[in-house]
Parts: C-alpha cells; sequence; structure tokens
C-alpha cells in the first residue's frame, strides 16, 4: 500500500515539476555535483526531482550524493579546505551559522538570486532568514520540520475534551481530565497514584527532542535561548517560570509519566494512553500507519502568552567556497539548480516526505488541504529554529542537560538553568576565541 | 673472516647479490610496514601535536599558535575541559574497574563450561559468540529497550514479580548496568574463543601426572589450569581494559552519557569537543593526555603480569 502511495506521489510530483524544471541557466554544458543527508524515505523522493531536472536541463549535469549528515558536518571543513568542496551542499539550521561564520560558505547576493530565479519573498521569512548571517544570505529553504503536538482524538472524547487545548489554562485542564491512574482515580482526588497512570495527559521525556518542549514553551513566554550577543540567557525569570510549568505537570500535577524516555511514550501515545504527545512532524508517517484517530496542532501556548512559538528545523541548499579559478558557468548552475530544487513545483512534491511547505504558495496548495498537517501551516511563520550565532551546538547541548536534569527533578528548575547558562557561556568564550572575535 | 666464508648461505648470497646487498635487504622486508607506520601512525601523531598547540580550523587561512593552552586548561578549574574531561575519564575508569574483571572472569568460566565434552558443545560455543557479530547500534538499542525506565522487559519482569519498577537509565549508577552487562553479553564470545584457544594447548599429560597424585578438581585447577593461562589472561586483561576505555558506542546509544553526563565516557567527551564545539586543538590535546595515560597503564599492566607469570 505505501509502496503504491509513493508511486502515485512521485508520478504526481514529475507532473507537477516538469513545468518548472526547465532552468534559467543557459551556458555551456557543465556537471556539478551536489551532497545531501536526506537518506531516510525521503531519498527517492529527492532523487526523482534531480532525475527531473537531469532530463529537462540537457547542458547541466547534477551528480548527487546523500549521506548522514553527521559525516558531512565532519567532512566540510576538510573538503573547502582542499578545494574540492561538492558544488552545492544542503545544511541544517543548527550547523549553517557555524559554516558561515568560518567562512565555509559563499553569500547569495541579491544577483545571484535573480540569475537562479529564486524569489527571496516567496519563503516564509524567518525560515529564510535561518541561513543569513551579518546581513548577508547564505542559504536557500529546501525542507523545514515542525515540532507539534500530536493528540488523540479518541481518548480526549472520552475524557470529555472537545477542543484541542491553545492555551495555558486549556491545555491544563485538558491533561487534568486525560489523567486517571490504575484504580481509576484522577489528579487531586484522595489516594490519586501518580506513579500509576493508566492514561495521562501529557507526554515530557529526558531526551533532546523532549528538551524542544521547554524551548517551545520559554519562546512562548517571551524568553530566549540567547541574547542579542548570542550569550546564554535561558535562565531569565521568564525562562525559569515557563519551564517550570513544564516540570510542575510531572512533579506535582502527576499529569506527565516521571523518568520517562522519548520510546516509552512513543508507545504509550501509540496505544492510546496519552491525550498529547508533542515531538517532531516526522511522526505522522507512523501513526498514520498505525491507524490511529489523531491530529497534528500547533503548540499550545504553554509557556505563556506572549507569542506562537515552536521549534523549527530546516535544511538549506548553500554554495560552498571554491578554490580560486572556479568556473563562473557552474556557480550559474548550481543557482540554476537551486532555484528548480527550492521552488513552488518542487516544494509541493518535497511535502509528500513529511516536510512543512517553504512558501505560502505551496501551503495554499489545494493539494494539501487534506494533509493532516495542515492546520500547523498558518503558524509556519511561528517557529524558530536554533540559528543564528555561530555557537549554537554550545547553547543548545548544555540546555539539552538543563532540561534532562529539571525534568528527572535532578536539580531545581532554577538551577538545572543556571547550570546551564553558566556551561555554555564558557563554551561561547572559547568559541569566539576560536572565531577569532 | 673464516666464520663468514664457512657459511654457506653468506657466500652463496653474497656470490649472487654482489657486495652489499645485505645492508638493504632487510630494510626492504620492513618497508612495506614502515610506509604504513609513517603514514598511519608517525605522521598523525607529529600532527597532532601541530593541532593541539594552535586554535585550529581547517577553513581559517591561519592558524593561531597557543602553545600549551588547551593542556592548561585541563588543569584549569575554570574551564569546562577541566571539569569534563576528568569526570568522563573517572566515569570511563569506573566503568573499565567493573567490566574488566567481570569479562575476563566470564569468559573464563564460559571457556572451561563448553571446553568440556559435553553434549551440543559447538552450539553453546556458536550461541556465546553470536553476539559479537553485531553492531554497537544493534546492540545498544536492544539493551536500551530491555532497560528502558518504563516499557523494559527488565521492569516488566520485576513488576511481575511483585517488586517495584527501576528507572535504570535515569538513575545515577543504575544506568551503568545495561551498559556493563550489554558489554559483556556483547564482547564475552572474543575472549572466550581465546581462552578456549589456550585450554586445548594445555597438555593433557599434566592432569593425568596430578590425578596419580592425587590432585582434585579445584587443585587441577589453581594450580595446573591457571598458571598455564597466565600468558592469555594478561592478553585478554590488557586488551579488555583498553577495549574499556574507549567505551564510546555502548553510552551512546544506551543512554547518550545520562543522566546528566554520569554515564558519558572520555571519548565521548573528546568526539563532543572536536566535532560539537569545533575545538579540534583542545579535543586533540586531551586526545594525546589520554593516550599517554593509556600507554602508561599497559605498560603497568604488562610489568605486573608478566612477573606473575614468572613467578607462577
Amino acid at each position: 500500500m505505501r509502496k503504491v502511495q509513493l508511486g502515485l506521489l512521485l508520478v504526481g510530483a514529475a507532473l507537477a515539476a516538469s513545468a518548472s524544471a526547465q532552468s534559467t541557466y543557459k551556458g555551456p554544458k557543465v556537471t556539478i555535483t551536489f551532497l545531501h543527508g536526506f537518506t531516510g524515505p525521503d531519498r527517492p523522493v529527492m532523487e526523482q526531482l534531480i532525475k527531473d531536472f537531469n532530463e529537462k536541463n540537457a547542458n547541466i549535469e547534477v551528480r548527487a550524493q546523500a549521506q548522514p549528515w553527521g559525516t558531512t558536518w565532519q567532512q566540510l571543513p576538510t573538503l573547502v579546505a582542499r578545494g574540492n568542496a561538492p558544488d552545492v551542499v544542503v545544511i541544517n539550521e543548527d550547523q549553517v551559522t557555524q559554516f558561515i561564520a568560518r567562512g565555509a560558505l559563499t553569500p547569495l547576493t541579491a544577483a545571484d538570486l535573480k540569475a537562479g530565479g529564486i524569489n527571496k519573498s516567496a519563503f516564509y521569512g524567518p525560515l529564510f532568514k535561518t541561513a543569513d548571517y551579518e546581513g548577508k544570505s547564505y542559504g536557500v529553504p529546501v525542507s523545514s520540520t515542525a515540532y507539534v503536538m500530536f493528540y488523540n482524538k479518541d481518548l480526549m472524547a472520552k475524557n470529555g475534551i472537545t477542543k484541542v487545548p491553545t492555551t495555558r489554562a486549556e491545555f491544563t485542564a485538558a491533561v487534568r481530565a486525560c489523567t486517571s491512574d490504575t484504580a481509576g482515580k484522577k489528579p487531586g482526588q484522595a489516594g490519586f497514584d501518580a506513579t500509576k497512570l493508566n492514561t495521562w495527559g501529557v507526554s515530557l521525556y529526558n531526551n533532546w527532542v523532549g528538551s524542544r518542549a521547554a524551548y517551545a514553551a520559554i519562546l512562548q513566554n517571551g524568553g530566549s535561548l540567547t541574547d542579542s550577543k548570542g550569550n546564554a540567557n535561558f535562565n531569565s525569570a521568564k525562562a525559569v517560570s515557563a519551564v517550570q510549568y513544564l516540570v510542575d505537570l510531572v512533579q506535582k500535577e502527576g499529569v506527565a509519566r516521571k523518568n520517562s524516555t522519548e520510546e516509552a511514550e512513543l508507545a504509550a501515545f501509540s496505544q492510546g494512553k496519552v491525550c498529547f504527545f508533542p515531538s517532531g512532524q516526522w511522526y505522522l508517517d507512523r501513526f498514520e500507519q498505525q491507524k490511529m484517530n489523531f491530529g497534528v496542532a500547533f503548540m499550545p501556548r504553554i509557556g505563556g502568552s506572549t507569542r506562537d512559538a515552536a521549534w523549527g528545523a530546516s535544511s538549506h541548499l548553500t554554495l560552498p567556497r571554491q578554490p580560486q579559478g572556479y568556473d563562473a558557468n557552474k556557480r550559474a548552475a548550481a543557482l540554476a539548480f537551486i532555484g528548480y530544487l527550492s521552488g513552488a513545483a518542487s516544494n509541493l512534491t518535497w511535502t509528500s516526505t513529511g516536510s512543512m511547505p517553504t512558501q505560502k504558495a505551496v501551503a495554499s496548495n489545494p493539494k494539501l488541504a487534506n494533509s493532516r498537517v495542515s492546520g500547523v501551516f498558518d503558524r509556519v511563520g511561528s517557529l524558530y529554529a536554533t540559528s543564528g550565532f555561530p555557537w549554537m551546538g554550545q547553547v543548545l547541548g548544555p540546555f539539552d542537560q538543563a532540561w534532562e536534569a529539571a525534568y528527572l527533578g535532578k536539580k531545581s528548575v532554577q538551577q538545572a538553568l543556571n547550570d546551564g547558562v553558566t556551561e555554555a557561556n564558557k563554551q561561547i568564550e572559547q568559541a569566539r576565541k576560536q572565531l577569532g572575535n | 673472516m673464516s666464520l663468514t666464508a664457512q657459511n654457506p648461505e653468506f657466500t652463496a648470497r653474497k656470490r649472487r647479490g654482489g657486495g652489499g646487498f645485505h645492508r638493504v635487504e632487510p630494510y626492504l622486508y620492513l618497508l612495506p610496514h614502515a610506509i604504513l607506520f609513517f603514514v598511519f601512525v608517525v605522521y598523525p601523531v607529529v600532527y597532532g601535536v601541530y593541532v593541539s598547540m594552535h586554535r585550529f580550523d581547517l577553513l581559517q587561512q591561519t592558524q593561531t599558535f597557543v602553545g600549551f593552552e588547551y593542556y592548561r586548561n585541563l588543569f584549569d578549574s575554570s574551564t569546562p575541559q577541566s571539569q569534563f574531561f576528568w569526570q568522563t575519564l573517572l566515569n570511563t575508569t569506573f566503568f573499565t574497574i567493573v567490566s574488566v574483571p567481570l569479562l575476563v572472569a566470564t569468559s573464563l568460566g564460559l571457556a572451561l563450561l563448553v571446553h568440556r565434552p559435553i553434549f551440543g558443545r559447538s552450539f553453546f560455543r556458536a550461541v556465546f559468540f553470536l553476539p559479537g557479530i553485531l553492531t554497537v547500534s544493534v546492540m545498544g538499542i536492544l539493551w536500551r529497550w530491555m532497560f528502558d525506565n518504563q516499557i523494559g522487559l527488565v521492569n516488566a519482569v520485576m513488576t511481575a514479580v511483585g517488586r517495584e519498577p527501576v528507572p535504570w537509565l535515569a538513575t545515577q549508577g543504575l544506568a551503568w548496568v545495561p551498559i556493563v552487562v550489554g558489554t559483556v553479553w556483547w564482547t564475552i564470545g572474543f575472549n572466550m574463543t581465546l581462552y578456549l584457544a589456550a585450554l586445548g594447548n594445555i597438555s593433557q599429560s599434566l592432569y593425568e601426572a596430578a590425578e596419580i597424585d592425587g590432585a582434585t578438581t579445584w587443585p587441577k585447577f589453581r594450580f595446573i589450569t591457571l598458571p598455564m593461562l597466565a600468558p592469555i589472561t594478561l592478553f585478554v586483561g590488557v586488551t579488555t581494559a583498553l577495549a574499556s576505555f574507549q567505551l564510546f558506542g555502548q553510552s551512546q546509544v544506551i543512554t547518550n552519557g545520562g543522566p546528566t553526563r554520569t554515564t558519558q565516557s572520555v571519548i565521548q567527551y573528546i568526539t563532543e569537543e572536536g566535532f560539537s564545539n569545533n575545538q579540534l586543538g583542545s579535543a586533540t590535546a586531551m586526545g594525546f593526555v589520554f593516550g599517554v595515560m593509556m600507554l602508561l597503564l599497559t605498560a603497568v599492566q604488562f610489568r605486573i603480569m608478566a612477573r606473575d607469570a614468572r613467578e607462577a
């Protein structure tokens, strides 16, 4: 069944793409290399897109290579330094800024974008800006993923919840209603045992994916991970109060399991034991195959009411630095390829992999109206990538550690976040030295 | 001169190859390995010293010389490096102290069991050896699931027999249990095979002589088997200790170093410093400090156990 679906999608994709596969490049025939990390079920979709491009453009041959992201991050500095970097490389939101700051990538000027037929204003603003640095653009979004909230419709109905919560008050009421222990007692009732939950409100867990719930909450409350200079500040009063709310759901309210792991919560949601499962959109396919009665919503404003916010991940098409004497035709062809792959037609095809649309024109396409994630499309502009500073990795590592310590109850929220900020700022200071600023 | 003349091989070679060839020949035999040794050992070590003394980034045009800054960082309590390097080194040492005796003793025990001509001997040998062919990610995910705080098999069994479930992966200390147990299960077959080979080499006449003198099972094991196995025990002990100090994949997959870095191994931390924090110079410096410690440890171990082997 799934193969048939994929096949149909590919046929549809080929039709959709054929209209715009013709590129802007008119020069002599060149071969360009393309390195990306789409090695999962998204790989055949990417390969089909490239094949279409090659068939339609006799003067450009794109040779693609797929390898795990982590390998690329380790190899790219060497490839660039030795002068044999691929012509086009896909880089993710959490890595792109450090590669820009270290000089691995070349800026895309207004003239470059025009030459490639790339319309910057067509994309969601924050998404495009993810690969901006010091006023210049370095990448064009090709894929985008959201941190969303999956919800179990049956379990909600059974507990009398008729509306997907969007505010903290609604959310608190809903998670309480969803929770009962093995003896049938509800939170707040005498004898309620939070260590023996039969069903519960929300999945919270210890790893980095779990920590993205805290990230959303902090941003919703007007807090941030870093200040305008890039120093860690996720121990601000706003951040502490937002994370405290989540930890209280576990430690005080008993509406989420203690000491849980992503696998355990994933299994529990699949088994219909939990109402709300905040996580990456990448689980969509899994739940659909399990024929569950579920929906997908944007993260409710649990951390605070300042703004809508959730974590967004994205992948960007970039042009690495090349040695002196690099063929200008290759760069022109690479830009044309980027224009094609990031364009509306290709992006529509790409959404079949579970990616969010990268631009409004795609989100409003009637073909996506029945998609389960369509309810999230109107707030793609509220997805915040962890990018902007070359040391985002040094901020996220300690932040994830802080969430783990707070969630497991190893430290108070204030203490965990303070320790995380102290560590992150020491690492940032060293990163600044390393980058020579 | 008369000596060389009496050596027919020498004179024959001299006639064939002409004068002086014998000076080059041994070096030619060494050349293939020497090339590999220089390319993959000597050059990286020298280059590593250079990297560890610079604010090293291949993408920069110039590499700033920093001398011993990254080595000093390890002894300056205000740096994250001093905190995490020593903590993760301690974690790794703890793992080694717990797992090496277990790995040596259990593999010897298993070898003794399947060395005897029992029914299904080859089957059991295969069963004990098989886990070793799994990749670390498969083995890691398996044991992570077995010990999952909520849905793990271990907790399911504990609940079934009326015990409270334990959050293995989230409890400091207990998080080592799946890592150690998993590692023993995973690597025991290899050590067992080494012991089996050594057991086969012990002459039966020793046991026969002992039996004539009235020796029972335990004395035979204590005074014949164990001493005869001393060289292989040295080998197994050293290689297992070194492998344990290189702990990486198991803790990466099973606990991801958690809770709060208490099961993070030193190699994991060095990788984090090099590739997440992009501090290659600092990571290389830590690699050298760690490498020197490993050399010392091996030297000490060889001395102690070689003396034991002689005395035994």
